[in-house]
């Protein structure tokens, strides 16, 4: 009897433990405390029970942070993120079982939106604010919406060409002149969501045949592939490579003012991928995720993300940012973006298969 | 009398609850992960299978094996080496110095491993400030011999940490008494503390050896397409759904590591049973050695403590100046533009790394009471499980922690607890080993009297011993601070949104080629680091019970 009741003193001693350590995980660390009492907010929509909330979020969408401030004064709710490329962030929820220990979804490959829900790790939420948004950028079931278009191409370093006495490359094609070899950085397609945005748009351009070829070729340039979206602009920017194929969104213009880089936007194709936003199945809080899904799809909110970092936005009245004035919207390769989640795993053995183990 | 009986049966009830939440605790957070992750390995598509072990052996992964088990073990070896000249510096140069020495290194080891990747391109790399700054060069970084550079530099401080402790070993009347019989200095070195430092080495570079087996994030940062065992566990563990065949590759890695363990657990028992003669960092030895082995000794400590300074002031340096051009530009935007959640981040990282470093004290102290003051049965063996994490592979111990606690009833993913007890049963063993020592020094008749007044247990623990474990609490409490500061192995696969720490942070910096951004945030980590160990380090000079911990036991 004794033992009996000295074992369940244990039990309810470990209980104990743990749960004594969980108010750890809720109280906010000084840094992201909210201003004392949420301000009132001029959007009537928001429920100010809500207010004070945190929203968890995986974030593939370079610059964004710099808006949640804003979301967080006029909603009230707080925002905690995690940068992580999309593929990888499929990648660790498939791993724990559906698990994303998150909220919202904010930005990356629309290819990973599309596998996650499918695998049933998404909730459809249609915005209100998403009816003017065309349907293209869009999930008609509502388990992922576009807040932008990002177009990809180069970033080039003119230090480093010069020095080399190489020009900037202009298409696709000139990737692939072995002049290059080793100057080129760009990330991986299973990790990168516009890396594979940008296989995938290529081989839908140009079809199946001549785009393996040509991505052929380019690979034999790269020595190394990146592990994220987020690495080839540093790199371009530092002088370590001269040509860094990525996003070509607000910072890589941006970095036009800071660096000798400069953007290129390839005169044959511009690949693009929606950077989407969802709401994860087993969000904590689906009510102020949905909060924040609404606010970064409204006029408002997309004027804010722009200016956090220019894109071209998927809400209509929303104008094109000056920066890319210069982009050809003719060239913008057209694509079934439902392809890129249907192919993604062929597509990606096709790839593993002709990078061998770099 | 009756209620002295019954105080005394609480006392009892109490201790033994105390231990079963010990045994409870090691079991749920070191044996459960590790059986958990094993069992994963073994799993495909819900059935027991061998899959993921089949296609580790594919000619493209021997390939990664041999380029894990060159780069690891020349690593490890250079290591040693440099290591074993340091020591033998610390035993040439006469007890002050030698102080000073100890010290130094001490400071050496507060930085992440990756730092000296991040000094390393930006002095090195191809817009480095010496390769393209001074000499016009556009150097490659990438590749196999970087990676055994930079770990070989990254092991030098523990392994001479190690070595130092040997020669304290080492009986000093031994020396002297060579050195009377007229032997030649080297001869000394040679025939004397040599030898006892082989013990010290052994278990050194098998521990390296694991070390730098496990360590992904080198090779991530400077490997270039150069691949190896650890890299690709942790490109499959986060970038694929194959957590079974990442599980796989980190079981590979769990033989060098048992083999590092045995001599590691070798060495400590070595230390455990001498320790009581008196000691060569005590005196001058006033050993003369020819001018060339001089050289050979001193050239190589000497030159890590430069690189080190080095290191720092490059990261200082580039924290504040952009240096990509080749030139440098001050420039304060690093600080501006550090991201919004990188002070959460840092402030979740020292709560953190403090409440671990607590628990594993405690907790530590504790085992190491019931093992060997209280000499219970079977504690031997708790005892055994709770040195594992230590040693064996932080991707291995990373991915048991997402294996155990990803599911229901046990879904701890994305709290801070996932955290918290990974830092914590990591380090486990450095309480556990500072608190033997010290009870091996203390006399066990200690004990007895109290008993004899009546004491029970409990109350022997709490009011007699506490007091000489003073300076094994302080010091395990910084131990695991500053490792728990620096952390990624193991850390990488747990983190979640709200849950970043700042080494996370940090590696991604450095990873994503940010490198002005991540020297700063390298700074602000270290200077934090840094002020923490001097508060803690205050506590331990402050007077305050009587050390007992230095009084040597008499013969």
């Amino acid at each position: 009897m004794k033992k009996i009741l000295s074992l369940l003193l244990v039990l309810v001693l470990a209980i104990g433990l743990l749960a004594g350590c969980t108010p750890a995980q809720d109280e906010p660390t000084p840094a992201d405390e909210p201003a004392d009492t949420p301000e009132a907010t001029d959007d009537p929509a928001v429920d100010p029970s809500l207010a004070g909330t945190t929203v968890k979020v995986l974030l593939a969408y370079g610059g964004a942070e710099n808006s949640f401030e804003q979301f967080t004064a006029d909603t009230g709710i707080n925002v905690e993120y995690i940068e992580i490329s999309t593929g990888q962030a499929l990648a660790q929820i498939q791993a724990a079982d559906g698990v994303s220990a998150a909220d919202v979804w904010f930005g990356g490959g629309v290819d990973s939106y599309i596998s996650a829900a499918e695998l049933g790790y998404l909730e459809a939420y249609v915005s209100p604010e998403a009816a003017t948004i065309r349907d293209e950028y869009k999930d008609k079931d509502g388990y992922w919406t576009g807040l932008a278009l990002v177009p990809a191409g180069f970033l080039v370093n003119n230090d480093v060409l010069a020095e080399k006495g190489l020009e900037a490359p202009q298409t696709w094609e000139d990737l692939a002149d072995p002049a290059y070899h080793d100057e080129i950085i760009m990330a991986s397609p299973a990790i990168s969501g516009t890396q594979y945005a940008i296989l995938n748009g290529l081989l839908q351009a140009m079809g199946e045949e001549a785009g393996w070829e040509l991505w052929e070729k380019i690979d034999a340039n790269v020595t190394t592939y990146a592990q994220g979206g987020g690495e080839p602009m540093p790199k371009t920017i530092a002088g370590e490579y001269a040509i860094g194929v990525l996003a070509t969104v607000g910072s890589a213009y941006q970095a036009m003012e800071e660096a000798p880089v400069e953007v290129i936007n390839p005169t044959d194709y511009i690949p693009w991928t929606p950077a989407p936003i969802g709401l994860f199945a087993d969000a904590e809080n689906p009510e102020g995720a949905k909060v924040m899904i609404d606010y970064f799809l409204s006029q408002q909110g997309q004027e804010k993300l722009m200016a956090a970092d220019a894109r071209i936005m998927t809400r209509p009245e929303v104008a094109i940012p000056d920066v890319m004035e210069t982009l050809d919207a003719s060239k913008l390769i057209v694509q079934d973006v439902k392809l890129f989640g249907s192919q993604r795993e062929a597509v990606l053995a096709r790839w593993a298969e002709l990078i061998g183990d770099k | 009398m009756e209620r002295r009986t019954l105080i005394r049966q609480t006392y009892k009830q109490f201790d033994k609850l105390i231990l079963l939440v010990l045994i409870g605790l090691v079991g749920l957070f070191i044996v459960y992960p590790i059986v958990s992750i094993v069992a994963f390995s073994f799993r495909s598509g819900g059935e027991f299978s061998l899959t993921h072990y089949q296609s580790i052996f594919s000619p493209a992964n021997r390939k990664l094996i041999w380029h894990s088990l060159w780069t690891a073990s020349s690593a490890a070896f250079f290591s040693t080496v440099v290591a074993v000249m340091i020591s033998l510096s610390a035993v040439l140069s006469g007890p002050r110095w030698q102080k000073g020495l100890e010290k130094a290194v001490m400071i050496s080891m507060i930085s992440p491993p990756f730092v000296s990747s991040l000094a390393f391109i930006i002095l090195f790399g191809r817009r480095g400030l010496i390769t393209y700054g001074l000499l016009g060069l556009s150097l490659n970084p990438y590749g196999p011999q970087s990676i055994v550079l930079l770990q070989a530099l990254g092991g030098i401080a523990f392994a001479s940490l190690l070595l130092f402790a040997n020669l304290e070993q080492i009986d000093l009347f031994q020396v002297l008494a060579s050195r009377d019989l007229g032997a030649k200095g080297q001869h000394t070195l040679k025939d004397i503390i040599f030898p006892a430092l082989r013990p010290g080495i052994l278990s050194a570079f098998f521990v390296l050896f694991t070390m730098n087996i496990a360590d992904f994030s080198t090779p991530i940062i400077v490997g270039g397409s150069f691949k190896t065992l650890a890299t690709e566990a942790y490109l499959i563990a986060v970038s694929t759904p194959n957590l079974g065949q990442a599980a796989a590759i980190s079981v590979l890695m769990v033989p060098s590591a048992l083999i590092a363990f045995y001599f590691y657990r070798r060495n400590m028992r070595l230390g455990q049973t001498i320790g009581a003669k008196r000691s060569i960092k005590d005196i001058d030895l006033g050993l003369r050695l020819p001018g060339w082995l001089r050289l050979i000794i001193f050239l190589p400590a000497i030159s890590y403590f430069i690189i080190t300074l080095l290191k720092y002031g490059v990261i200082l340096v580039s924290a504040f100046a952009n240096t990509s051009s080749g030139r440098i530009k001050w420039t304060l935007d690093y600080a501006r533009t550090l991201p919004p959640n990188n002070l959460a981040a840092i402030g979740r990282s020292v709560g953190y790394s403090l409440i671990a470093a607590l628990a594993a004290t405690i907790i530590g102290l504790l085992i190491s009471w019931y093992t060997h003051r209280r000499r219970l049965p079977l504690m031997e063996g708790v005892e055994f499980l709770t040195s594992l994490p230590y040693i064996i592979p932080g991707t291995f111990f990373g991915l048991g922690y997402v294996a155990a606690f990803s599911s229901q009833p046990l879904m701890l993913r994305g709290t801070a607890i996932i955290l918290i007890t990974n830092y914590c049963f990591r380090q486990l063993s450095v309480p556990i080993k500072a608190a033997n020592t010290t009870f091996s020094m203390l006399d066990r008749s200690i004990d007895r009297a109290a008993k004899d007044l009546g004491a029970s247990e409990l109350q022997t623990f709490w009011t007699v011993l506490l007091s000489p474990l003073r300076t094994a609490f302080i010091n395990s409490f910084i131990t695991v601070f500053t490792s728990s500061m620096m952390a990624v192995g193991a850390i990488a696969f747990i983190v979640s949104p709200g849950r970043t720490v700042a080494s996370m942070e940090l590696f991604r910096s450095v990873g994503q080629g940010r490198y002005g951004l991540a020297s700063f945030q390298a700074v602000l980590l270290i200077v934090i680091i840094f002020v923490f160990n001097l508060i803690l380090l205050l506590f331990k000079d402050r007077k305050g019970g009587r050390d007992v911990s230095r009084t040597k036991r008499s013969k």
